[in-house]
């Protein structure tokens, strides 16, 4: 069995709340099945609060082997570095996600505010957020860049706002099997993050030959004016449907990137940002030089049925 | 007399509780509720694009980011006069009513019934019964609210692509149309759980669970093995035999903003708003204008009385050792403390049988959580209404969007039904961005501290006069808590003007 404690920091819940949405697997399955004892959690455990205090005096004083750590929110760190501004009965949950991190086997930022500071990071940063492991995009948050946990892995950054359900499930069923989780430059798990949110999206075609939404609600892409961040972004929001059903592109809505390190970005979130005609950002890989040749002859290319947006999706 | 001061936390709520009670001879005397955790939400919204806030504020709280999204948008068309075509309002409240579901839910299933476990109770007749269907992870109402209300949720992912945290809904309607695929999918989740909420949670088809009007005739019911044996009725049974039912009252003066707008006239809703005065017994139309919100007892730079949202202000001063003890600020509707919930939704919007229980026995901690499981029916009901006038009218416009000569500076509000009571919005576009963001959640009015008069929230009045028997599990606590669906992480504050300032030069 796999222990699992828990916690959460400046969060909002919805980590918490994706993944009850889990089903391959669900969270019932991950503690019947897949070997996860679940020491703690805030939102599920019945046991009185004094319960939740001795288990955590286990884990730290070492009686209690602790294999996974799971924090869900942003490490709040005002006011002047105290933490005191997110505290559990006095004491700064930032001192309690550090000496619980000691002692875990791995440690999983569940969520882009844990990973990276996420939303409450946003300028100008009011409460002084940081991640885990990382401060925005720079490596170095509440640990440093070297640490490493019990199992030799830094911090595993399950981002995401909310985290996909399954990117959940799935790494923690992989976690307590013991299995290898190769991970990315921003030590997320690969197996979720080598994908982008454009592979898969309804869209698609509509973005392959130009055809461009200028307002929102339309069936066409929603790149070049509407600020979707899908061909930048690694998740697998598109490639495995949220809630067994949907992506926020298909559903018309941009993708705001909210894996990245930089969700939410410093600008108006339904637009896209261009220099002359061409998007400052484009999607990953593409040379700016061949950008708007390729765009102008796919444009003219565009089967009727695709120009008149007559596709459904 | 033996005076014991407490502190306790806890735990299956939405956020991070506590709660200072003063025991007299084992009785709370005096409570006070604690928000412990300061995010800044309003401070970061300064600056931005005004659609930003579809992004930024269902962040606040992810249980009910649907909530946030509605009471955003609202606030964005009132400001640019902004008319929605039926169809987008259709949507809208379908996603809400789904989002309502599976917090009513889960909030009794997964948080409020566990309580019932707890081994003190081990002697109860109903006990071995109770642990059966409500133990975490094992019991079977427990196991089947987590796959329900995983599948309600899916409404909102056919319409807003995921769940939670989408931003769905912009000014001038909703971005995907009603096509029949979607219609279908979200009707046959529907039926599913009307299914289930019929045979399982009350024991009656849902048209005559509805009619039943009066206190008398549902007591009646509840002897009946029909109702006894369904999840209701255990746990009415359970909580009654606790009396749960004489306990808690709270402030008697309620509030709702009116649950779900019409979709054929934006400013009405399906279920009248309103106040409803304790005192008097009367209703009255709901005034924001009198909305304000005090600091007296909250880590934020003092001001004198309360403060309109608009004029808001919530400079963080940290005081740990003063009498200043949480990061909620203190709501109040001209100088009264309100409830707000499923309770007062219900009552104001005209339950006959939720009427009627309220007059025999009062506000009580029972009744908070036998309305949220009645509001169910109502949900059940508002969404098949909501998907049938979808597919008469399908072929009709989902969004209008608002020229951009439309999108002017001013200042609005939008006030919405969220899962756990009244949640408003106000805010200030200035120079085309973001320049005042207050939000006031449903939560914030229970949970507030005492205002500068000394009067306090609601929950602290619930407290009082409640018997704790062992100090180091009150489970009583937990009990009254819990009946008010607490949800601390939306409710704690955040600054809207300060040291640090978003584009400063
Ligand atoms: S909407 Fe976004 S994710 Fe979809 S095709 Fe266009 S750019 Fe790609």
């Amino acid at each position: 069995m796999a222990t699992l404690f828990w916690l959460q920091t400046g969060a909002c819940g919805g980590d918490s709340l994706a993944i009850l949405s889990a089903e391959t697997p669900s969270l019932e399955q991950l503690l019947t099945d897949h070997g996860v004892e679940l020491l703690w959690h805030p939102s599920l455990s019945h046991q009185p609060m004094s319960q939740h205090d001795a288990i955590y005096q286990r884990i730290v004083s070492g009686e209690q082997t602790l294999d996974i750590l799971c924090v869900e929110g942003s490490i709040v760190t005002a006011p002047r570095g105290t933490g005191l501004y997110d505290s559990y009965r006095g004491r700064a949950k930032m001192e309690m996600v550090r000496e619980l991190a000691q002692q875990a086997g791995v440690v999983v930022a569940m969520g882009t505010c844990a990973a990276f500071g996420g939303v409450h990071a946003a300028a100008p940063n009011p409460s002084d957020c940081i991640g885990l492991q990382f401060d925005r995009d720079r490596p170095g948050g509440l640990l440093p860049p070297e640490w490493r946990s019990r199992r030799g892995l830094p911090v595993v950054n399950v981002a995401g706002c909310p985290a996909h359900p399954h990117t959940m499930t799935q790494t923690l069923a992989g976690l307590a099997a013991g299995w290898p989780l190769p991970l990315d430059g921003l030590n997320r798990p690969q197996a979720f993050f080598n994908t982008i949110v454009h592979q898969g999206c309804t869209r698609n075609e509509y973005h392959e030959y130009d055809i461009e939404e200028l307002e929102p609600g339309g069936r066409a892409c929603l790149f070049f004016n509407l600020g979707c961040q899908g061909p930048m972004t690694q998740a697998v929001c598109n490639s495995d449907l949220w809630n067994g059903v949907s992506s926020k592109t298909r559903a018309g809505v941009p993708c705001f990137g909210c894996t990245s390190p930089t969700f939410p970005r410093e600008a108006d979130l339904f637009s896209t940002p261009k220099i002359g005609d061409i998007p400052v950002r484009l999607p990953l890989g593409v040379e700016r030089a061949r950008y708007m040749a390729y765009k102008n002859l796919a444009r003219a290319a565009a089967p009727a049925r695709v120009r008149d947006k007559e596709m459904d999706v | 007399m033996a005076r014991v001061e407490l502190n306790l936390s806890l735990n299956r709520v939405e956020g991070d509780l506590e709660i200072a009670v003063v025991l007299e001879d084992g009785v709370v005397a005096e409570a006070r509720t604690v928000g412990t955790l300061y995010r800044g939400f309003e401070q970061i919204m300064l600056g931005r694009a005004p659609r930003d806030s579809l992004v930024i504020t269902p962040r606040v709280c992810g249980i009910c980011g649907t909530a946030h999204l509605y009471s955003a948008v609202l606030a964005l068309e009132q400001i640019w006069q902004v008319p929605v075509p039926p169809n987008a309002v259709r949507i809208r409240n379908l996603c809400l009513i789904a989002e309502g579901i599976q917090n009513d839910l889960r909030q009794t299933f997964l948080f409020f019934a566990p309580d019932f476990c707890n081994p003190r109770y081990r002697d109860q007749a109903w006990f071995a019964e109770l642990t059966e269907r409500f133990e975490p992870f094992r019991g079977s109402i427990y196991r089947q609210t987590l796959a329900q209300s995983r599948k309600a949720v899916e409404v909102v992912a056919q319409f807003g692509g995921q769940w939670p945290h989408s931003s769905y809904m912009l000014p001038g309607g909703v971005t995907i149309p009603p096509d029949l695929r979607r219609i279908l999918a979200c009707r046959a989740v529907l039926d599913d759980i009307q299914h289930w909420y019929e045979q399982v949670i009350v024991g009656a088809p849902l048209d005559e669970w509805l009619a039943l009007d009066s206190a008398d005739a549902y007591f009646e019911w509840l002897e009946t093995p029909a109702h006894a044996d369904s999840a209701l009725g255990l746990l009415s049974r359970c909580a009654r035999s606790l009396g749960l039912h004489g306990m808690a009252a709270g402030t008697r003066h309620m509030l709702s903003f009116g649950a779900w707008c019409d979709p054929q006239q934006a400013s009405g809703r399906l279920l009248p708003g309103g106040f409803y005065d304790g005192d008097s017994a009367t209703l009255s139309p709901f005034d924001q204008q009198l909305v304000n919100e005090h600091v007296r007892h909250s880590w934020f730079r003092p001001y004198p009385g309360g403060r309109h949202p608009l004029n808001g202000e919530t400079v963080p001063d940290f005081q740990p050792n003063s009498d200043r003890y949480t990061w909620a600020k203190a709501p109040r509707y001209g100088d009264k403390a309100v409830q707000t919930g499923p309770l007062a939704e219900l009552l104001i919007g005209g339950d006959a049988l939720i009427r009627s229980l309220h007059a025999a026995e009062g506000g009580n901690a029972w009744l908070r959580q036998f309305a949220r499981v009645r509001r169910i029916a109502y949900e059940l009901a508002g969404a098949r209404r909501m998907l049938e006038e979808l597919a008469a009218d399908i072929g009709q416009p989902h969004i209008l969007n608002p020229a951009k000569s439309a999108e002017i500076d001013g200042e609005g509000f939008g006030l919405i039904m969220a899962a756990r009571g009244a949640l408003g919005h106000w805010l200030k576009i200035e120079d085309g961005v973001i320049a005042q963001y207050q939000i006031v959640t449903p939560t914030a009015w229970n949970a507030s501290p005492r205002d500068s008069n000394g009067l306090p929230g609601h929950w602290e009045q619930s407290l009082v006069g409640v018997a704790v028997q062992d100090p180091d599990d009150p489970i009583e606590i937990g009990h009254i808590i819990r009946s008010h669906d607490p949800c601390l992480v939306c409710t704690v504050h955040m600054l809207d003007s300060g040291k640090k300032l978003r584009f400063a030069p």
